[in-house]
């Protein structure tokens, strides 16, 4: 959401994703065609779409944790972040990730408590100084108004909190490795209300220093949280622009039909 | 729980309440070079118009905006809703402000001056009274003011029939001329409109504060 | 009619209502028959095995059953009573025979047959009981520490194989046979669960790679005892050995730790992996630190209780580890340390399997056997506890 309610300009002025007539296939289907698209730099970007529409899919190919899936394949496209093309062969995977975070639908804090959970990010990259881990858990906690929920346990078990302070522990966790980009596949689906909106909050937040890129059922959600919204079906993109171009006068009457529940 | 988007309804509050202070002044404006034979007056009322159609567009606009994007319930629907009418109800004033000080614009071109002899000059004072209060129950919330205003509006419907009497009768057919009675008559239902939409005003905010 | 069903839902019989309660109490039925088998095979072994491994006067543990070495029991029997006996017995013998060659056709007499049979039963009973009271029994250490032998006038001298003095060094060897298969085991199962859950790509190659891992624990015992005589004793030239035991035991017990292990960590939730792996970690690093911690508990029960069931197996130890008797104790007699791998050791299980198939069966070596089997059997549960108890240890430190 922009403060001043100006319309946004239709393209992003400064992108830092570009992705230029992007495919991708499991196996012998395709599940993405053709995309391009920009997405700004500190700015909530939303993907919607019908289940299967490939947008989960898409959401993993910006730090490339659709790896991990066996027979998947690029045939065509390129994804630029901050102007290098994350799929050429001399990228290495591992700092991609820590640049581009990730937060999943089921928030999945490990079964360790608070604190190991936001240390764990720096622990693997071998930091051990006991202060520098210190300061950065409570700023990643701090950074998802966690903090204050949790600063007396941070030695209990992040199993014990509830549904909403899990999933922002799972966003201060990617916070510690100190990312430009935060993808969320579908952070809230699992949360009741008020910790959906607290997590809203969190994102209007963050979009201060971090790019946001959240994959979302609730289009009430994507509308409210995000800058621009970029609408998918059968694995193309139908329509990307500005909140207020794609829910008050979208362009194409797919997007029209889906954004007034009047689809299928 | 305050949502980074309830700004957003702050900010059309805002707005309305400027779009009603500017309705009302243009009411005011408009009556006072009336009353006043101040051409200047009407002059300025006749600028202020063009303003306040913006500002109801712009309103009109950020409330599709809040509901498409926000998708608003209860009080946040109701503010939204009331925030589309009132709108719409100032700058109704407003055109009304605007027909009074073009009529008198053309009384006093053809006329020279208007003798505001008859009881018109209760009677504006009474609708900007109606106006103000009406905006002054929105910002402060007083459903008790509200219902004054519904009462007092009578008064003015009062007021608006005696001047259709009056100006049929045989001394004013003497002392102005035809197009002038009619002006006359036009200014009158004019006012008294800006009663009605001060009405309409107090029901909104009624609507706005119990649902009703 | 009406007005006898108060409500829709009053309970009626039905056919299939009477089809369910049958198979219910079929169930049950079957159900308490095999707890019945099990608890008379537990029962059985225990009651007849206690009488070996424990006594009625302190310390009330056979102490030198559970630390003796196998020996040749030597029993004196008083002659006197033994030869009252044989008459006896040969009394019984004829009068049978007459009974039988009677018929039917003097009943009279054939009774009065009968109840001299039965006095002359009674009085066996009673000298039986008498000679096992009075008769002397050695092992062959003792014997051979006896200042005055007894007298043979008096007595009647027996050996038997086998029977005497206890089953230390079989304790002893399964002991070591689990301990050492477990390490191989688990070390070789766990490299390549994690291999085969994890960094595998899955296709035809694994699912085929997954089935000759299950159909391996199908293989019978016997066929792993010959693969790991063929193997380890014969090709690698280990002889019977321990080390040949280990291996064999271990790759049996294989397949059970290599399906557990992968099923533990299937078992844990896709999002731990993913969520290291998003934080930059490498696939190790997410496997060490979020796999297998929290797979540990499942990994650990099974792979023990897998190993502890393989270590019971005779086959596999017959041909590669296992001697019928030795007389010293693995760590005794070894010239240079890594003999210790290279000797063949008694084992629990092998040693039920010699005495009660390649000796002379008779009332001495039956106390052997059930004395070994009690004690075999407390060792498995032994093991088994130590699993469980475990699992439970490990559980409440990375509990998810």
């Amino acid at each position: 959401m922009n403060p001043k309610n100006t319309p946004l300009p239709s393209n992003p002025t400064n992108p830092i994703i570009e992705v230029r007539d992007f495919n991708f296939m499991y196996g012998s289907a395709q599940a993405l065609y053709d995309i391009s698209l920009d997405i700004g730099e500190k700015e909530v970007t939303a993907l919607i779409g019908p289940s299967g529409c490939g947008k989960s899919t898409f959401l993993r190919c910006f730090n490339r944790m659709n790896d991990l899936i066996d027979n998947t394949r690029i045939p065509g496209g390129t994804i630029k972040i901050s102007d290098v093309d994350i799929y050429h062969k001399d990228i290495d995977v591992i700092e991609l990730r820590k640049h581009v975070g990730m937060v999943f639908q089921k928030s999945n804090p490990f079964p360790k408590s608070i604190y190991e959970n936001i240390a764990y990010g720096l622990r693997i990259q071998g930091i051990k100084r006991k202060n520098e881990i210190d300061q950065v858990v409570e700023e990643c906690l701090r950074g998802a108004a966690l903090w204050d929920e949790v600063k007396d346990r941070l030695s209990d078990s992040a199993l014990g909190m509830s549904g909403g302070q899990q999933q922002r522990l799972c966003i201060a966790r990617a916070l510690a490795v100190k990312p430009k980009i935060i993808l969320m596949d579908e952070p809230c689906s699992a949360l009741d209300p008020v910790a959906t909106a607290k997590v809203e909050e969190l994102i209007h937040v963050l979009k201060e220093n971090y790019t946001i890129v959240i994959v979302t059922h609730n289009m009430q959600q994507a509308a409210r949280l995000s800058d621009r919204t970029a609408f998918f079906y059968l694995g193309k993109l139908i329509e990307y622009g500005p909140n207020e171009q794609v829910f008050m006068n979208p362009e194409n009457p797919k997007t029209e039909a889906y954004v007034s529940g009047r689809f299928g | 729980m305050q949502r980074y988007f309830h700004d957003e309804l702050q900010d059309l509050r805002n707005k309305l309440i400027l779009l009603g202070e500017k309705s009302h002044e243009a009411a005011r404006l408009s009556v006072e070079s009336l009353l006043d034979n101040d051409l200047e007056q009407a002059e300025k009322t006749l600028a202020l118009d063009d303003s306040i159609d913006a500002l109801e567009k712009e309103i009109g606009h950020a409330c599709t905006r809040y509901i498409s994007l926000r998708s608003p319930v209860s009080t946040d629907l109701r503010l939204i809703l009331v925030a589309l009418k009132a709108s719409h109800d100032f700058e109704r004033v407003g055109d009304e402000a605007h027909t009074i000080a073009r009529k008198t614009r053309d009384i006093l071109t053809r006329e020279g001056r208007f003798k505001p002899s008859l009881k018109i000059r209760e009677m504006s004072r009474l609708s900007c009274k109606l106006i103000h209060d009406a905006i002054t129950c929105f910002v402060e919330e007083d459903i008790e003011k509200a219902k004054a205003v519904i009462a007092l509006d009578r008064e003015v419907d009062a007021l608006n029939n005696y001047h259709y009497e009056a100006l049929a009768s045989k001394e004013l057919k003497k002392a102005l001329t035809d197009a002038s009675r009619f002006d006359a008559i036009l200014v009158s239902k004019a006012i008294e409109r800006i009663g009605d939409h001060a009405k309409n005003l107090a029901n909104e905010v009624i609507f706005l504060l119990n649902g009703d | 009619m009406a007005s006898e069903i108060p409500h829709s839902f009053v309970k009626r019989s039905s056919h299939k209502k009477r089809i369910e309660a049958l198979a219910v109490n079929l169930f049950r039925q079957m159900t308490y028959l095999v707890i019945l088998a099990a608890a008379y095979i537990f029962v059985d072994i225990t009651i007849n095995g206690s009488k070996a491994v424990f006594q009625s006067t302190a310390p009330y543990v056979n102490v030198q059953f559970l630390t003796d070495k196998p020996q040749t029991l030597h029993v004196f029997e008083p002659r006197e009573t033994y030869e009252t006996m044989q008459q006896v017995r040969s009394q019984i013998l004829v009068l049978e025979t007459k009974n039988r060659g009677l018929g039917e056709s003097d009943p009279e007499l054939s009774n009065s047959y009968a109840q001299q049979i039965k006095a002359l039963d009674a009085q066996y009973e009673s000298l039986d009981a008498q000679r096992k009271e009075t008769r002397l029994k050695y092992s062959d250490r003792e014997y051979r520490a006896l200042e005055v032998s007894p007298d043979l006038s008096n007595y009647k001298h027996d050996t038997y194989a086998y029977s005497g003095g206890g089953i230390g060094p079989a304790i002893i060897g399964t002991c070591l046979l689990v301990l050492g298969s477990i390490a191989i085991a688990l070390v070789l199962g766990l490299l390549c669960a994690v291999y085969l859950s994890e960094y595998s790509r899955p296709g035809k190659i694994l699912q085929a790679v997954r089935l000759s891992i299950l159909n391996l624990s199908g293989v019978p015992s016997i066929v792993f005892g010959l693969f790991g005589f063929g193997m380890f004793v014969l090709f690698f030239g280990w002889g019977v050995s321990l080390i040949a035991g280990w291996f064999t035991l271990a790759i049996m017990a294989l397949p059970v730790i290599i399906t557990a292990s992968e099923e533990s960590m299937r078992a844990i939730p896709r999002g731990f992996r993913e969520g290291a792996l998003a934080l930059g970690a490498t696939k190790w690093t997410s496997v060490r630190t979020n796999v297998l911690p929290y797979a540990l508990p499942g990994i650990l029960t099974s792979s023990i209780m897998g190993i502890a069931r393989v270590a019971g197996e005779t086959a596999p130890i017959m041909f590669t580890a296992a001697y019928a008797l030795r007389d010293q104790l693995p760590w005794e007699g070894l010239e240079h340390p890594s003999d210790f791998l290279f000797q063949g050791v008694m084992a629990l299980p092998y040693h039920i399997y010699v005495v009660s198939s390649k000796i002379p069966q008779n009332e001495y070596t039956r106390d052997m056997q059930y004395g070994t089997a009690f004690v075999f059997l407390l060792i498995v549960g032994f093991f088994a506890l130590t699993s469980i108890l475990l699992r439970i240890r490990v559980r409440s430190k990375y509990k998810w």
